[in-house]
């Protein structure tokens, strides 16, 4: 039982942070369709600036939260305007394609610039843990995922709860009414996109501690992001959320009962099964 | 068949042609024999990019410095003091893109011989290319298979990482009989790559043989997120001792999992990340105590015994800011292994260089550098005496302890 | 008629060219280049059917290419067996295994598609992975030298592979040129105009799409098969891995989507780039063909989204 319990935990807490990364892709998805693959370099974005805050400016990850998600919001606007702002409206696949380039190129340009070598960000609580009733919970995890947990939370009352919000889900709903209702979808895409790539950067911020940062990374969390979005739901900001701890749970699970190795096969095996059984996910719209 | 795209094929086909022979052209006459040889160039290969470019630099460092060695002493002598000129070539962290990159190295230079790569899965798929290419290569990869293939043209310095095994169990018979330990069972992880395959599964043929307990084999994946669930079951195993075998990431991962999860079994670490600077930088002073096998060391007794082979490790020290690694150590020696090769042929040519390196069987000079301190290439071309050693992490850098007639620094029990 | 005459010679002049390359280029590397360049521009045309003609992006390929290729070497290994049989029975394993992926995949329209093929892609590899015992693992395996050997596939030099690679891609090209023409091909045209109203005329679109699943398989891991003894080594990420089934992808995407040519002019344009960027750039920073290989990609989907997207259809 107590294996058990430290597995499942283990396994709630990345959840959140495959959360965090998961509820971005689901909203610009979401509000104006684009499957976006480079999610994961995103959050490797994340990381590096952190990194370079930490070595130049001294400014340890959780402060930091702050002006990288301004940097990811910038990032996030001029990579909406000169790319994607394109292939709004066309064929998924065509989003899926640039999205890949995208991921390809900048992979390969942070390669370019920083090596491959791999980098840390020092910080205090890295070895703590809480240590209780025979359980032993890395503070830098639960911290990740408490203030995913939040950033979460916040997005969701953003948008069901703000002006902008509804203007986000009418344009999710059906662009040509909200363009009659006086929005501006092109604004509110631009939002849209910049927000989901704060909330990768942010996620980056927080698993600082917890990872050695290199170009690679964000390959790791591409997938599983999509995993969580298929299972909750494309467009639902909950499902994202339900989603990834459920994906955390399992492939802590079947990487303690079965073999760890395999592990990732216990997340695709539910992934095909969701996408046939039930392609909208928990909390998606259904698609026919 | 549309008009216009076969027009744009054919001049595209035509255009890579003219190319082709421009490159073929431009990659310098192989046929032609000059007069006077005044450079002889030596290739290297090895990850300068991608998840290995830790290893390879470590590599590069040593390539450098064995060729300014050689150069800064006078050269070839056989051939007027020929000067040797390092190839660099980056075999990305792919093997298809290792086997291509060897490929386009070996056609359009013409070198004498090849160092590298110290990467077993990279090593692997450049073998065929050299043995067609004719082109002798030592290696400071362990893979087993490297030398079971019936190649000529390959030689291995290092030792095999079936032997691995063999030299981490017997130091933890060493630690149960000094310490009183008690140590029964053991765990072991491994990254599933080709290195940690290898290692794995030498550990547990001896640890079998040596009548310990395996209560855990898993094997994990390279780049895991999670370290939790592995902890968890080496916590469940009960596990008293743990090999781990990783490269840098991941041993940082497990160990600071274990340690806030509070899961504290001896730890003998499996080589590779357990040994490199990035390990020290990331744990601090908490490394020392740490002890792992190694392919080299560089305070083994067959290099302290000797101020020529201790003045390379300072030199190294001093150049690259670090004690040179075990990845250093067995390129250097490579590299001057084949210029000694050049040397003792009278000739550059790399069938002549393979030939020498064949019948080479020495214990003096470089040679001694690969512990116990022979070096001589059986007929399968591997490095037949050398063998693994232990090192324990003491002041910040790794010290050989074991086995005894390699050590040159007593074991430090802590706890 | 003077227009035929020119097609002709220029296809005469290319056939010997091409039948002589190994004889004018000595070169070793530039001679693995072709190979890799033919290689691909068939897997490409494989992959077309399936993703250009039938309109269904897969991102999973690399998964019936290492079917052929572990298949093939692991016959080897274990029975001595030449590769010609070998690899017969892995192009069949692929097919079969085409089969059981795509007939529940088909239900699935757009990035689910896409996404479930990369699922299934990561599961063979994962797979072959885990079994090392059997597979080798991550290990992989090398294929004993046994220098001239036709029956295992294996020859000292590199002029031989080219010519199988050439004779691959020639018997392949007129294949799909000819299903390109054939019923096939006019039932894919329509399903990638609009499947639903092509089901409405009658056409049974799960078959068709699977028809072009199975051969694409089939091509693929042939492919694997001629890939693995050509460079004597193979392992779980090399063959099966993600970024493979990108490059095919993305080797079509270039080239021209749904074309009989575009595989053809997409291999040669990123091998022949990727090759030269590594040659003249590699001593900078690696990365840089990759740089390149990304920026491509995005540029010629943003450049021509709309030649792209007339192939493919919003669901």
């Amino acid at each position: 039982m107590d294996i058990f319990l430290q597995t499942t935990i283990n396994g709630l807490m990345i959840g959140g942070v495959y959360a965090l990364v998961a509820v971005g892709l689901t909203l610009i998805f979401g509000v104006m369709g684009i499957v976006n693959f480079a999610q994961g370099e995103f959050v490797m974005l994340g990381m590096y600036a952190s990194w370079m805050l930490a070595t130049y400016l001294k400014v340890g990850p959780y402060p930091g939260l702050l002006p990288v998600g301004l940097i990811m919001l910038a990032v996030g606007y001029i990579v909406f305007r000169t790319l994607i702002a394109r292939v709004v409206g066309k064929p998924d696949e065509v989003a899926i394609l640039l999205t890949l380039g995208l991921s390809i190129f900048l992979q390969n340009v942070i390669l370019v610039i920083y090596g491959a070598d791999y980098l840390t960000v020092q910080t205090t609580i890295k070895d703590a843990a809480l240590n209780f009733a025979g359980l032993s919970l890395p503070l830098a995890r639960v911290v990740a995922f408490v203030v995913a947990l939040i950033f979460v939370g916040l997005l969701s009352y953003m948008l069901a709860k703000t002006d902008l919000g509804r203007a986000m889900r009418a344009c999710a709903e059906n662009r040509n009414i909200a363009t009659l209702l006086g929005i501006n979808p092109k604004f509110i895409f631009t939002l849209a996109f910049a927000i989901g790539i704060v909330m990768a950067g942010l996620a980056g911020v927080l698993l600082t501690p917890m990872f050695y940062v290199y170009p690679g990374i964000g390959t790791l969390f591409n997938l599983t992001a999509f995993v969580v979005v298929v299972l909750g739901g494309m467009g639902s900001v909950p499902g994202a959320l339900l989603g990834g701890l459920i994906i955390g749970i399992l492939e802590s699970l079947t990487g303690t009962y079965v073999a760890l190795d395999l592990a990732p096969i216990g997340t695709w095996l539910v992934f095909l099964l969701v996408l046939f059984l039930r392609p909208s996910g928990l909390f998606g719209r259904r698609v026919n | 068949m549309r008009g216009k795209q076969w027009k744009l094929f054919s001049v595209i086909l035509v255009l890579v042609f003219a190319a082709s022979m421009f490159a073929g052209c431009g990659g310098g006459d192989k046929k032609a024999e000059p007069q006077k040889v005044t450079e002889v160039k030596i290739a290297f290969m090895n990850p300068l990019s991608g998840s290995n470019v830790d290893a390879g630099q470590q590599d590069l460092n040593a390539a450098e410095l064995a060729v300014e060695d050689i150069n800064n002493a006078g050269g070839i002598k056989a051939l007027g003091g020929a000067k040797i000129k390092l190839v660099v070539v980056d075999t990305t962290s792919d093997p298809k893109q290792a086997a291509s990159v060897a490929e386009r190295t070996f056609s359009s230079e013409k070198v004498a011989g090849m160092v590298g790569t110290g990467i077993s899965g990279l090593t692997l798929p450049i073998l065929p290319v050299a043995e067609k290419a004719k082109v002798p290569l030592i290696t400071n990869s362990i893979n087993d298979q490297i030398t079971a293939q019936g190649y000529k043209y390959t030689f291995q310095v290092t030792p095999k990482g079936s032997q691995f095994g063999g030299t981490q169990v017997e130091f933890l018979k060493f630690l149960n009989e000094k310490f009183k330990l008690g140590i029964t069972k053991v765990a072991v992880v491994y990254e599933n790559s080709g290195y940690g395959v290898s290692t794995a599964a030498g550990v547990k043929d001896i640890a079998a043989k040596a009548g310990l307990d395996m209560v855990l084999y898993e094997a994990y994946p390279h780049g895991f997120t999670d370290a939790s669930p592995l902890v968890t079951k080496i916590k469940a195993s009960g596990a008293q001792a743990l090999f781990p075998v990783a490269y840098t990431t991941d041993a940082k991962l497990i160990i600071n999992t274990m340690k806030s999860m509070n899961v504290n079994p001896v730890i003998i670490g499996g080589g590779a990340g357990f040994l490199w600077p990035a390990f020290a930088k990331e744990m601090g002073d908490a490394v020392n105590g740490f002890v792992s096998v190694a392919s080299w060391n560089w305070d083994s007794k067959s290099i302290t015994a000797n101020k020529d082979l201790v003045a390379v490790t300072e030199r190294y020290e001093k150049k690259f800011g670090t004690f040179m690694t075990e990845h250093a150590g067995p390129t250097y020696v490579a590299v001057r292994l084949i210029a000694e090769a050049i040397e003792k042929a009278g000739s550059a040519d790399p069938t002549k260089v393979r030939d020498a390196l064949a019948s080479f069987n020495s214990n003096t000079g470089m040679a001694a550098m690969m512990q116990p301190g022979t070096t001589k290439f059986d007929e399968k071309g591997w490095n037949s005496p050398v063998h693994p050693v232990m090192i324990q992490w003491q002041d910040g850098k790794p010290r050989t302890v074991f086995p005894a007639e390699d050590s040159t620094r007593a074991f430090e029990f802590k706890k | 008629m003077k227009k035929d005459v020119k097609k002709y010679l220029l296809t005469a002049v290319a056939a010997v060219l091409l039948l002589a390359f190994p004889l004018l280029v000595d070169n070793l590397y530039i001679q693995h280049s072709f190979f890799m360049i033919f290689l691909f521009a068939t897997i490409g045309l494989g992959w077309n059917l399936i993703g250009g003609y039938g309109a269904q992006l897969s991102l999973g390929h690399a998964a019936f290419f290492a079917v052929g290729a572990y298949t093939a070497v692991l016959f080897v290994i274990y029975q001595s067996l030449t590769p010609l049989i070998g690899g017969l029975v892995g192009v069949v394993i692929a097919v079969a295994v085409a089969g059981l992926i795509g007939y529940p995949c088909f239900r699935l329209r757009g990035p689910y598609f896409t996404l479930a093929t990369i699922a299934a892609g990561e599961i063979v590899r994962t797979l072959l992975l885990h079994f090392q015992d059997f597979t080798g693992g991550a290990n992989g395996i090398p294929l004993p030298y046994k220098g001239d050997n036709f029956l295992f596939l294996q020859f000292s030099s590199k002029a031989p592979y080219y010519y199988l690679a050439l004779a691959m891609f020639v018997v392949v090209f007129f294949l799909v040129r000819y299903l390109e023409h054939a019923k096939m091909g006019r039932y894919l045209a329509a399903i990638r105009e609009d499947q639903d109203a092509a089901e409405s005329l009658g056409v049974q679109t799960h078959k068709v799409k699977m028809f072009a699943l199975l051969i694409s398989a089939a091509i693929t891991a042939a492919c694997g098969v001629l890939y693995a003894f050509s460079v004597s080594f193979i392992d779980p990420d090399s063959v099966a891995g993600l970024n493979l089934s990108i490059e095919i992808a993305v080797v079509v995407i270039v080239g021209g989507i749904g074309t009989l040519w575009g595989p053809v002019i997409g291999s040669v344009v990123v091998i022949f780039l990727t090759e030269m960027t590594n040659l003249y750039l590699g001593d900078i920073r690696s990365g840089a063909s990759l740089v390149l290989y990304g920026l491509l990609l995005i540029l010629v989907i943003s450049i021509r989204p709309q030649g792209l997207s007339s192939f493919f259809r919003r669901n």
